[in-house]
């Protein structure tokens, strides 16, 4: 079913383009490594920042707070509105956050100071692109695996489609599995697009009516619980223009590093709602195939944004390594020659294994949007 | 405000009413917590319980301080309902424990006094850290009780000399029916609260926090409390219509408390001023128990349903006379009654804190109900219990209608005395 999260951050990003990073009240620096450097320091008198300007591009504040009682917090404004800031900064505490700022002047605010507002200057542009090139790279290089995926599928699609039309049994059941893994890698890029996904990979609880049913598993039940192709030709025929159809859809399409980031939670999402519970391809039991294929999803998506994640949150990219190591070695051991074992095969105990290395997965990459966004 | 979203838990949003301190979820608890704090543990305990009794355990405003010299939930007035959890670690890294306890110990502080899970709940393009289904909901009366069970002092994290003796195990005992994926776990949890969403809103953060650490292996929702353990409260009537644990240890029994359920003089320190919790869900076999007549009901509690007497007396808390005989010469009080086979006089005067909780899990998939007691005690001595299930597991005419289908022993921890301390302290310190 057709998933939210990626069309939702869209929305998001246009309310907060300013805001690259935040962190916690540690001090431990978390934006990017080329990012200036601005010291804070609130007292009872004030907070002028140091220094009181700096060039354009992404900006650290770190805000301090040494002994003072009376004032516990520093906001940076813009035209009379908070960009960003820090709040509960009791004496002894520090906390940072960084924005991307462009030239202009602004105002360090620190309320129950005596002098409770300081200007601060951004002077130049900000060089383009640079400082981003890492997550720049990230998305040309997702898009790059989207439009192989998309093109793998139309060519594997226009292979399983010829056999579903002649009829051909044994090659059409032979071919679904591997045909279906190019969309299931890159599943929550299609479902931005709303009504593809329905037509291309709904199961019969997910429409209103059967009659309207189509899709891979329209043909899958004809594959293996009529084991009849007579009148799939039709379904074959659409199924073929839906996927050339995402094909060129996903030509068109720019994403966001934390609607990439946001995918590979959605991934997630479905081995956990639909591939363990062996739903999704409840006749054919080829369930592993797509859970591998997400999987695989996931990892391009954690692969692409790894420079980053390496150097803003190296613990959390490490955790996320170990874990998709612990769910793909779950994985692996139903292998076989050619592909995956029946999912029948996969006992009970086995799936809430699977289930629980799933979840820790999609929790820590749950993490990766914030971290990566805005920039 | 959209584009000032670049701070963490204390950003201005409806839901921080104060600032300056965690955010609670509504505006107005103030001084209620702070009153015990410079006046000492001995104060602050005692000005829990007073709070919790003076208003009634259905009191949702009531909130229970998270510190002081033992775990609240345990002699604190039972509340209403529970959410009961246990985990599993999934680590083999000791160190991914000891933060784990100690992360569970902020969002346990947090989430007791009424705030949210510590962490950032208003970053636009982040998961909040707390779920927020508890969000405008007051404190309730909420306690989060930690244990450790015998598995997590294996050789997995280095633990094996701080296991207390006797913290084993329980062995197999009379009418166990147990299942697996119902019994043990190496960490428990227990939440009361008098608002079961506030209840529920501690397992599934304490489980999303336990993220890639620990998973649940098991969990139980109580939906009304089966025991009365405070003078301010009355005995409630369990799944069979019966009022049970008239005689419970009630916290205020201070001298009671200190001889049957607080550890003391131990071989671990950390467990000085804990105690050891048990937890049985007891199916009960409703539909053949509401077959059954009233006289035989009776017989097998040693009560009278309706006032809650001894079968020997008139009044609920009148004591059972065990000697008396009807004129055909057999005992008025059953030899195989649950009262005479649980009771001190009998049982060499072993007593146990007993804080339990109806639970019904729908149907089984034979189609009757799956409902029953959710039995926890606390008591000092784990093997008090083993004793005296063994009775009653042998015994007991209720038998019939019951079966032990879940199993778990935990030790749980002195109190920590102020926010300085953290649950990873009993064992890593």
């Amino acid at each position: 079913m057709p998933s939210h999260r990626l069309a939702m951050t869209v929305g998001l990003l246009a309310a907060a383009p300013l805001v690259l990073t935040a962190c916690g009240d540690s001090g431990q620096k978390a934006g990017p490594a080329d990012a200036t450097d601005v010291t804070i320091q609130i007292t009872d008198d004030g907070c002028a920042p140091d220094p009181a300007s700096a060039a354009a591009g992404p900006i650290t504040f770190t805000v301090k707070n040494v002994d003072s009682g009376r004032v516990t917090e520093a906001e940076v404004m813009k035209d009379g509105k908070i960009i960003g800031e820090k709040e509960n900064l009791t004496p002894g505490l520090s906390g940072t956050f960084t924005l991307r700022l462009d030239a202009g002047d602004y105002t360090v605010m620190c309320p129950n100071a005596k002098t409770d507002r300081s200007p601060f200057t951004v002077t130049g542009r900000a060089a383009a692109g640079a400082a981003d090139a890492g997550l720049t790279d990230a998305v040309r290089a997702y898009q790059d695996y989207l439009s192989e995926q998309s093109a793998s599928l139309t060519a594997a699609t226009t292979t399983f489609a010829t056999a579903v039309r002649t009829g051909d049994l044994e090659k059409a059941r032979s071919l679904y599995a591997r045909t279906r893994t190019y969309y299931e890698r890159i599943e929550p890029v299609a479902e931005t697009f709303g009504d593809l996904d329905p037509m291309i990979d709904a199961r019969v609880n997910d429409v209103a009516d059967t009659a309207e049913w189509t899709g891979f598993h329209r043909i899958e039940k004809a594959l293996w619980q009529d084991g009849d192709l007579a009148g799939m030709g039709t379904y074959a025929d659409k199924l073929l223009t839906d996927v050339t159809d995402l094909e060129r859809r996903i030509g068109t399409l720019q994403l966001a590093p934390e609607q990439i980031a946001n995918g590979a939670v959605g991934l997630m999402d479905e081995v956990a709602k639909s591939k363990i519970t062996g739903e999704e391809d409840r006749y054919s039991h080829t369930d592993l195939w797509d859970f591998a294929a997400n999987v695989a999803g996931a990892r391009e998506i954690v692969d692409v944004l790894s420079p980053t994640l390496r150097e803003r949150d190296t613990a959390l990219l490490t955790r996320i390594d170990s874990q998709l190591a612990d769910v793909m070695a779950s994985l692996a051991s139903y292998q076989t020659k050619d592909g995956y074992q029946d999912y029948s095969a996969v006992t009970d105990a086995s799936r809430r294994t699977m289930t629980q290395q799933v979840n820790a997965l999609a929790e820590s990459l749950s993490r990766v949007a914030p971290i990566v966004a805005g920039a | 405000m959209a584009l000032g979203t670049a701070d963490d838990d204390t950003h201005r949003s409806p839901m921080s009413a104060r600032r300056g301190g965690p955010l609670s979820r509504r505006g107005f608890l103030g001084g209620v917590g702070a009153a015990g704090a410079g006046i000492g543990v001995a104060a602050a305990v005692a000005a829990t319980h007073a709070e919790a009794h003076g208003t009634g355990s259905s009191d949702v405003a009531a909130r229970i301080d998270f510190h002081g010299e033992h775990q609240a939930g345990i002699g604190t007035a039972s509340q209403d309902r529970l959410a009961f959890a246990a985990f599993d670690l999934t680590t083999k890294d000791a160190a991914a424990v000891r933060q784990l306890l100690h992360d569970w110990t902020a969002a346990a502080a947090a989430m007791t006094a009424g705030a949210l899970v510590p962490g950032s709940s208003h970053d636009p393009v982040a998961p909040p850290a707390d779920t927020g289904e508890a969000v405008g909901l007051p404190p309730s009366g909420l306690t989060v009780t930690v244990g450790f069970g015998p598995t997590l002092f294996d050789d997995r994290f280095g633990l094996a000399s701080r296991r207390p003796a006797a913290l084993n195990e329980l062995p197999p005992l009379p009418g166990d029916e147990l299942a697996e994926q119902r019994s043990g776990g190496d960490i428990a949890i227990q939440a009361c609260s008098n608002d079961p969403q506030v209840a529920f809103h501690v397992i599934r953060n304490l489980a999303r926090i336990a993220s890639g650490t620990a998973v649940m292996r098991w969990s139980q929702l109580g939906f009304g409390r089966t025991s009365s353990t405070s003078d301010a409260q009355s005995t409630p009537r369990n799944l069979f219509g019966f009022k049970d644990g008239t005689r419970n240890i009630h916290g205020e029994e201070r001298s009671a408390m200190d001889e049957h359920v607080w550890v003391s003089g131990g071989d671990q320190p950390w467990m000085e001023g804990g105690t050891y919790l048990v937890a049985r869900r007891i199916r009960m076999l409703i539909e053949s128990w509401d077959r059954d007549f009233l006289a035989d009901q009776q017989e097998i509690f040693g009560r009278f349903k309706t006032s809650g007497a001894p079968l020997t007396g008139h009044d609920e808390f009148e004591d059972p006379d065990y000697a008396a005989t009807s004129p055909d010469g057999r005992p008025v009080i059953a030899d195989t009654s649950h009262i005479r086979l649980a009771s001190p006089e009998n049982n060499g005067g072993l007593r146990i804190l007993r804080r339990g909780f109806s639970y019904t899990d729908g149907m089984d998939p034979t189609g009757l109900l799956d409902a029953g007691l959710f039995f926890i005690c606390f008591t000092r001595d784990p093997q008090t219990f083993v004793t005296l299930q063994r009775r009653l597991g042998a015994h007991d005419a209720l038998n019939e209608y019951i079966k032990h289908t879940g199993s778990g022993l935990w030790a749980c921890p002195s109190g920590l005395l102020d926010s300085g301390g953290t649950w990873a302290d009993h064992l890593f310190a």
